[in-house]
């Protein structure tokens, strides 16, 4: 239980990062991001992304068009904006530092 | 078989039955109320609401059916995933706001409170800042304007120095509460809802609008008008309740006058003064009129201070239009009737007679109150000479409808040495025929007994008579040298000559002794 709350946590932050990761890959919608996530393992509603989605845009990181589908209502396709490129570059740069943070209390060993 | 409804869902019509309808309806209503707080609720619905529409449109296609049927409806809702499971990135700015809601909760500044205020806003003010009640505040302000008006200062120092809460956030901070959207959401629904209140009881004074101004002098004439609006309410409530009560018995006895007059109750009321200035033959028309002229006033009056006192519906307005006509209408009567009556005594006629004197050494002149009657009141009241044997009745109270004086003694020298008396009867009319006739038409009593000369105080009018200002002169003359005893009483009937100081101061007789001289009646010791 008490578990679960710190995964939450850390999942949330990690979150953001990867979406951002994989719409930096190219254009892509709503859908395929998740079947992208699920794919990486980390599993995410899809009613948790459209909030998240749209938070990204207002913020002007993310940006989208509308693209006519064959199949059902037009969809929008998501794509890193300036801000967006830039600011996934200082996630990555933090990451690194996480990364290291953690290996660095992992491997030392406790005098 | 089932039913199947239509849907618009994210621009794409679906066939959907009924029961997967209903569950998807559920879903969606929870999805909006879970998003309804964030301020994107609108593009995050939709988006959402376009991916289900596709995901359904997906499942049609490839289960080549064309309905949606309740399992896929769970189907999908479980890949859109349940409100519960939705991960909000916005809770984190939540908590740290819910800290801040609580650092400004101690944030408590004084203000003072113009809404709840009962004069400017000071004890309410107060009230919040200390988390005192306001009543307490205010008797304790109310009592130390007593101890010697300190607290009248004290309140006028607040008053000028306190700013009033005029913004929300002000006033926000005047009771303590977080100013954070939250707190500006429930202060706004607060107040509609003390707005709804106050409609509902359709209070009649509304708030004035002029709140925004600044300065103190501006804000203190507004206070002293809410002020009159308020505890002068009371005060003329008060009022009005005193002249309902006060007006309800004019009224009464306005009415008890009137039918008295009309002679209901009292069948001579017309022969009494004033009421015998009007000519019989109109006395019922202006003794309605004066009474509809004095009685619509004070009717109109004491309506209105029902109204004011108790809060009624104003006067029907057909109503007090019919009262004002029928006021002016006994108006226009009175005036006309007015205007006829004065002309009853346009004219003036004398009427002289001389009275035989026996010649005394000495006069002496007294006032006698009896009456003597003539042949038919002596039938009227019933007086039989034989059983009553010369017995004189004194008629001597004052009456409150007695005629004015009407009554004046002349004493002056007679040219030829001898004693006379002359009665000048005079009165008004319309004509002078009629005046000669009304002066003709009264009774006067004088009698000598021996050396003594008796005059009747007043004189009587014929019966059914009407006051025509009748007057008689009684014209006395005496040679010089005569000495005459003049009762006091009398005195006041004199004319020009009384003998009024003839007293010598500490003696007291009842009698003024005067004496014919050439220069008039004098007093005989101050000769």
């Amino acid at each position: 239980m008490i578990a679960e709350n710190t995964q939450t946590q850390m999942r949330k932050g990690i979150l953001e990062y990867c979406v951002l990761l994989i719409i930096s890959r190219g254009e892509i919608y709503a859908s395929d991001i998740i079947a992208e996530l699920k794919a990486a393992k980390l599993l995410v509603v899809e009613g948790t992304l459209y909030p998240l989605l749209t938070r990204l845009k207002n913020n002007g990181l993310l940006s989208y068009n509308w693209v006519e589908s064959t199949s059902g209502p037009p969809r929008k396709y998501y794509t890193l904006t300036a801000e967006g490129t830039a600011m996934l570059g200082q996630l990555d740069v933090t990451w690194l530092e996480l990364s290291f943070a953690i290996a660095q209390s992992k491997n030392q060993t406790n005098p | 078989m089932k039913r199947t409804l239509n849907i618009n869902i994210g621009n794409s019509i679906i066939h959907i039955e009924e029961d997967a309808c209903e569950l998807l309806t559920s879903y969606l209503v929870e999805v909006k109320q879970h998003f309804g707080k964030s301020a994107d609720d609108f593009e995050i619905v939709a988006d959402i609401e376009n991916r289900i529409a596709e995901m359904f449109t997906e499942i049609l296609n490839t289960q080549q059916k064309q309905v949606i049927e309740l399992e896929d409806v769970q189907v999908v809702t479980g890949l859109m995933g349940s409100v519960k499971d939705f991960e909000e990135q916005d809770e984190e700015p939540e908590t740290v706001n819910g800290h801040a809601q609580h650092q400004q909760f101690a944030e408590r500044r004084i203000y003072r409170d113009r809404d709840e205020a009962m004069v400017a806003g000071v004890c309410s003010g107060l009230s919040h800042y200390l988390k005192i009640d306001v009543s307490i505040l205010r008797v304790v302000a109310v009592l130390s304007v007593f101890l010697g008006g300190s607290g009248l200062i004290a309140y006028l120092i607040l008053w000028v120095s306190i700013p009033k809460a005029s913004t929300r956030a002000e006033k926000m901070a005047m009771k303590g509460e977080a100013i954070n959207l939250q707190g500006f959401k429930r202060n706004f629904e607060e107040e509609l809802l003390v707005l709804k209140g106050n409609l509902k009881n359709a209070g009649d004074h509304l708030e004035p609008l002029v709140t925004r101004s600044g300065s103190f002098i501006a804000e203190f004439f507004e206070v002293l008008g809410t002020f009159l609006q308020g505890t002068g309410k009371v005060i003329f409530k008060f009022i009005a309740i005193m002249i309902v009560i006060v007006g309800s018995l004019l009224l009464l006895s306005a009415f008890i006058t009137i039918a008295a007059i009309l002679g209901i109750w009292d069948a001579n009321a017309n022969q009494l003064f004033p009421f015998n200035i009007i000519d019989a033959s109109y006395f019922t028309t202006v003794a309605f009129a004066v009474f509809i002229v004095i009685v619509i006033p004070i009717l109109a009056l004491v309506l209105f201070s029902v109204q004011v006192a108790f809060n009624t519906r104003p006067l029907n307005k057909m109503i007090a239009f019919g009262m004002l006509v029928v006021w002016i209408g006994g108006v226009s009567v009175g005036i006309f009737y007015a205007a006829k009556i004065s002309a009853e005594f346009k004219e003036e006629a004398e009427f002289t007679q001389a009275v035989p004197l026996k010649p005394y050494p000495v006069y002496t002149l007294t006032l006698d109150k009896s009456k003597f009657f003539t042949k038919e009141d002596s039938l009227k009241y019933q007086l039989n000479s034989k059983d009553y044997n010369g017995r004189i009745i004194i008629n001597d109270h004052d009456k409150p409808f007695k005629l004015p004086r009407n009554v004046y003694i002349k004493i002056e020298r007679s040219e030829n040495n001898a004693v006379s008396l002359t009665e000048s009867y005079r009165s008004e009319g319309k004509t002078f025929e009629i005046a000669l006739n009304n002066a003709k038409n009264m009774h006067y009593d004088f009698t000598q007994q021996d050396s003594v000369l008796k005059f009747s105080p007043e004189i009587y009018l014929k019966k059914n008579a009407n006051w025509r200002n009748q007057r008689i002169e009684l014209l006395l003359k005496i040679p010089v040298g005569m000495k005459i005893n003049i009762d006091k009483e009398l005195d006041r009937l004199m004319r020009d000559n009384s003998l009024w100081d003839c007293d010598e101061d500490g003696q007291y007789n009842e009698m003024y002794k005067g004496i014919m001289t050439s220069d008039g009646l004098q007093c005989q010791n101050k000769q």
